[in-house]
């Protein structure tokens, strides 16, 4: 294998085609396009026949070393599309695409694996599978085998296995290819919570490693700490391009994350505002909501809601309603509600959701806007929650005390 | 990180004095092609010694013959081989003779190695479906693979073979040089094979039927239970039609017969039982046939993922 210290990896107007259903289910339509094939004339800009689509529109990025991108959006938007393209598993209708170096795939790790084979003869060719060499294999075995922690089992067939210990022998196989450009796709869900951070670190230590780095995950966390940038997809387009926390708050905040709720609810939220966009941690925030209510419907019993959830994991953290404060809106017309929150939360983006919540039909039955805050350091600790703590000594037998 | 053109520009210049990227050639020729399968079967050979591995090992495992399977299989085809010569030596009243059965022996175990590697090979794709939707490499290694691995197996009838000729005095030392020659065409004329019919089995099923067809009744169009001179000069002009009879044949007459395959051969019914044309025909159409196989199988590869 030629080795490549200044790989990269570059998308310039890439689209693919795909078909819905089955694929030339009829021979007369097969021949011709088969034929096609054999004489390799594609005609460019060949337009959609009936059940083809689009999974990829004109894509373009270029990763180069030191730089990790990570790729977000719902499913069926393009990610896994554009990683079988830079693995060249497929191949683009359009475009091109250039890959340079050896790549390091952190996708189907075990999916070399032949169930009659032992660990040992698996780590062998799963290797082969991804361009190791011989040499290079039996010289990071003990390592490999040491990483996914079954080296009691190295020499039993790997249908004995348990599909963890399975995914983690592939993991340790990927994850010690060297690799001139990285890949990685969902994998950092492999095994138990200890060999999951186990393999975080071990990934984290090969986005450093200065090689470009793709990212796939629908772990937010995992985009906006490994990641330098982003691309938020939908629908085979990229609609946002930036840093992983712009994108990421795009694409909660964006109509991909959140559709938008049919408008016939009583009441509307026009209008968010935040006391700052930029607070400490620890500090209330205010959150000014302009409101109005119709007149042609039924305010009494809707309620608004206002949620935080985190930029970097997507979680929601903290969800209040109106009725828990027990406000009665006017039956008609424009209404402000102001809501207090304390942001004892690390430091990071959050997003300021709204929604209007129809607690007779128990629905969504307004989306309302919402806003990002930047939580700086304040009040210091460990975890997600501040809690406040306060701690008291008692000791019971005094002589025991140095002074 | 953003998609700009000078750093687009830059890139193809650089590109061009250091080892070629990965990029897609969509007007790649075939010439192009062939130098890029080359290289690749050089650059991947230690995956292919591993995917041989891998079959070698799974085919002898959990099995109580073991490797003794890769001999049985060949005695079988010349056991029923041996059975229809008696019958026809029986009718002639005469008995079949050492070397009628030697002829048939060397011609069973390449058969079985030809409809092994058939079978074996055809399915390597779709068998492996899970690598080829989800790793890349160059898929020509799946078929390729099987083929070798059913060489190294059908080697170990043959190896039998080398033990049992010189005990049996039968054998010519003369014929060496062209049984080489026909063993590499016969590997040759079987990948073409196979790599055609596996590429053709991911788009259609029905290549698994017309495999299963060739295996149960191909032996039959192939002169392997008979010589070609059983039927008549009329018959060697159809069955000469098969290049799997130029290299059977040139087997069995170069090592047991001891034919210099350079020069014709005229049965007793008065056909052409050999002429070396067809050796050349059956060698142009292995040669040409792996060619052509390879350039329409790199082009079909390309969309194994989107298909299947």
């Amino acid at each position: 294998m030629i080795r490549h210290h200044d790989g990269y990896i570059e998308f310039a107007g890439v689209w693919k085609k795909f078909r819905y259903g089955e694929v030339h289910n009829r021979l007369r339509d097969a021949i011709p396009s088969f034929a096609r094939r054999l004489i390799g004339r594609r005609e460019p800009g060949e337009g959609l026949w009936h059940g083809e689509f689009w999974a990829l529109r004109d894509i373009s990025f270029r990763v180069e070393r030191g730089q990790a991108l990570g790729l977000i959006g719902p499913n069926g938007a393009g990610k896994s599309t554009i990683l079988k393209l830079l693995t060249r598993i497929m191949q683009p209708t359009h475009g091109r695409r250039l890959v340079r170096g050896r790549i390091g795939a952190l996708i189907e790790v075990a999916a070399g694996f032949h169930p009659d084979l032992t660990g040992r003869e698996n780590v062998y060719l799963q290797g082969a599978i991804m361009g190791m060499e011989r040499r290079e294999i039996t010289r990071r075995f003990d390592e490999i085998v040491e990483f996914s922690g079954v080296s009691l089992f190295i020499d039993t067939p790997v249908k004995r296995y348990s599909s963890g210990m399975q995914a983690r022998l592939g993991f340790s196989i990927a994850a010690h290819l060297d690799p001139d450009l990285l890949v990685v796709d969902e994998v950092l869900a492999v095994g138990d919570a200890a060999f999951q951070a186990k393999a975080f670190a071990r990934v984290q230590a090969l986005v450093q490693g200065a090689i470009p780095v793709v990212v796939v995950s629908h772990q937010l966390e995992a985009i906006t700490t490994l990641c330098t940038h982003a691309l938020l997809l939908d629908r085979g387009r990229v609609i946002a391009n930036g840093t992983p926390d712009a994108c990421v708050l795009a694409y909660l905040g964006g109509a991909s994350a959140r559709p938008r709720a049919a408008g016939d609810g009583a009441i509307s939220i026009q209008a968010i505002q935040t006391s700052a966009s930029v607070l400490d941690s620890g500090q209330t925030l205010t959150v000014a909501l302009s409101c109005a209510a119709r007149a042609d419907a039924w305010a009494a019993q809707e309620t608004i809601r206002v949620g935080v959830r985190s930029a970097a994991s997507g979680e929601l953290l903290f969800e209040c309603s109106t009725d828990a404060f027990g406000m009665q809106f006017p039956t008609a017309g424009p209404f402000d509600i102001a809501i207090a929150l304390q942001m004892n939360v690390q430091r990071g983006v959050y997003l300021i959701e709204t929604y209007a919540w129809d607690r007779a039909m128990e629905r969504v039955s307004f989306t309302g806007p919402s806003v990002s805050v930047d939580v700086r350091e304040g009040s210091s600790f460990h975890g997600i929650v501040q809690m406040n703590a306060d701690a008291q000594l008692v000791v019971r037998d005094e002589r025991h005390l140095t002074t | 990180m953003i998609y700009d053109a000078a750093a687009h520009a830059a890139t193809y210049a650089r590109s061009e004095s250091g080892p070629a990227p990965h990029g897609d050639e969509p007007g790649a020729t075939a010439w192009q092609m062939l130098a890029d399968v080359g290289r690749d079967m050089i650059g991947y050979r230690e995956l292919l010694l591993q995917l041989t591995a891998r079959d070698l090992r799974i085919r002898y495992k959990q099995s109580v013959l073991g490797v003794l399977w890769a001999v049985l299989t060949p005695l079988v085809v010349v056991l029923a081989g041996a059975i229809i010569k008696a019958a026809y030596a029986s009718m002639a009243g005469r008995g079949v003779a050492t070397v009628e059965l030697a002829g048939l022996a060397i011609k069973s175990v390449g058969w079985t190695f030809f409809i092994g590697a058939l079978g074996f090979g055809t399915a390597s794709l779709t068998a492996n479906l899970a690598l080829v939707t989800k790793v890349y490499f160059p898929r020509e290694l799946l078929p390729v693979s099987a083929v070798v691995t059913q060489a190294v197996d059908s080697s170990i009838g043959a190896a039998a073979l080398l033990v049992m000729f010189p005990l049996l005095g039968i054998g010519h030392m003369t014929g060496a040089a062209w049984l080489l020659l026909i063993i590499v065409l016969l590997v040759a004329l079987t990948i073409a094979i196979v790599l055609l019919a596996s590429c053709a089995n991911v788009f259609y099923r029905d290549v698994k039927h017309v495999v299963q067809l060739v295996t149960s009744f191909g032996i039959f169009f192939s002169p392997v239970f008979f010589d070609l001179d059983a039927f008549g000069s009329r018959g060697v002009r159809l069955f000469a039609m098969n290049p799997l009879t130029g290299l059977l044949e040139g087997a069995r007459l170069a090592i047991v017969t001891g034919h210099d395959l350079a020069t014709p051969l005229i049965g007793t019914t008065g056909a052409v039982i050999w002429s070396p044309a067809y050796l050349v025909y059956a060698g142009s159409v292995a040669l040409g046939g792996l060619l052509l196989s390879t350039i329409v199988f790199r082009r079909a590869s390309a969309n194994f993922a989107d298909y299947v």
